[in-house]
């Protein structure tokens, strides 16, 4: 394999759908917890809850993103976690980006 | 690595950076939040329980009664683990609660938690050998001791990642 072609595969690894800001910044964070409440995320980020959950649909949708209702003391909880797809999505778009920035 | 690859996207490698660098920092404070060390109550019944086990087990596997009955012992034992394993369960409860992340293992780094989980339970059954080889339950009160020891040892290295990073 030649280098140009291993570049290619590393680049092909870039995905529009992390790339957004606030969605690898959700993913960075659902890589590193495993599964985090809602709410946790809402704080970690400081981003209201209507625009975390515009990202979370959308990483949904993408298959990236699971979600898990929990009841605490009466109220619904929702946990987020990665799929398998999503690992294997947001761990290849930093490679791309790593050969972006180049050695 | 090429640089003859147009990036995808148009991203410029001062893009790319500052994505990478975002990343990187939501990765060390969700890591700081995942090593938010347990509460003062459970650090203390953890290291307690880490204590006794050893004397307990040792007490188990002795060849003849020390102390009490063998079935003492083992009923003992039993209570111990199954007490353990209920305040472990409302603590990580509690801790999930509060943090709204999952309960890792992970946290610390290798070198640190591949040694502990190797060499907790080979001090705890060499002792327990140990002392019904030779009786004398010195073995015993060691392992206790170096058991406790690292439960606090542990303990204080959450806390201090947690502030690290945080």
């Amino acid at each position: 394999m030649t280098a140009k072609s291993r570049g290619e595969d590393v680049m092909a690894g870039f995905d529009g759908i992390v790339h957004a800001p606030n969605r690898l910044r959700i993913c960075a964070l659902l890589d590193t917890a495993g599964e985090a409440e809602f709410g946790a995320v809402q704080e970690q980020l400081g981003v209201s809850a209507s625009v975390l959950s515009k990202h979370v649909t959308v990483l949904m949708d993408a298959g990236y993103v699971a979600q898990r209702k929990a009841v605490r003391a009466t109220r619904q909880r929702v946990w987020l976690r990665m799929t398998s797809e999503g690992v294997a999505a947001y761990r290849g778009h930093l490679a791309a980006l790593r050969a972006i920035v180049g050695p | 690595m090429p640089t003859d690859t147009t990036p995808p996207g148009g991203i410029t490698p001062e893009q790319a950076r500052t994505a990478l660098a975002e990343a990187e920092e939501v990765r060390t404070s969700t890591t700081a939040l995942s090593a938010t060390p347990w509460p003062a109550w459970f650090a203390v019944c953890l290291t307690l329980y880490s204590a006794a086990l050893p004397i307990a087990y040792g007490g188990v596997m002795a060849d003849e009664d020390w102390l009490l009955p063998r079935p003492a012992w083992i009923g003992v034992l039993l209570l111990m683990v199954l007490l353990f394993t209920g305040l472990f369960a409302v603590a990580a409860r509690n801790w999930r609660h509060r943090t709204g992340v999952a309960l890792r293992l992970d946290v610390l780094p290798k070198r640190a938690t591949v040694p502990l989980f190797i060499g907790l339970p080979a001090i705890l059954i060499g002792s327990a050998v140990a002392f019904r080889t030779t009786g004398w339950p010195g073995w015993l009160v060691g392992a206790a001791l170096l058991a406790g020891a690292t439960s606090i040892g542990f303990h204080l290295a959450f806390v201090r990642l947690h502030r690290k990073s945080a």
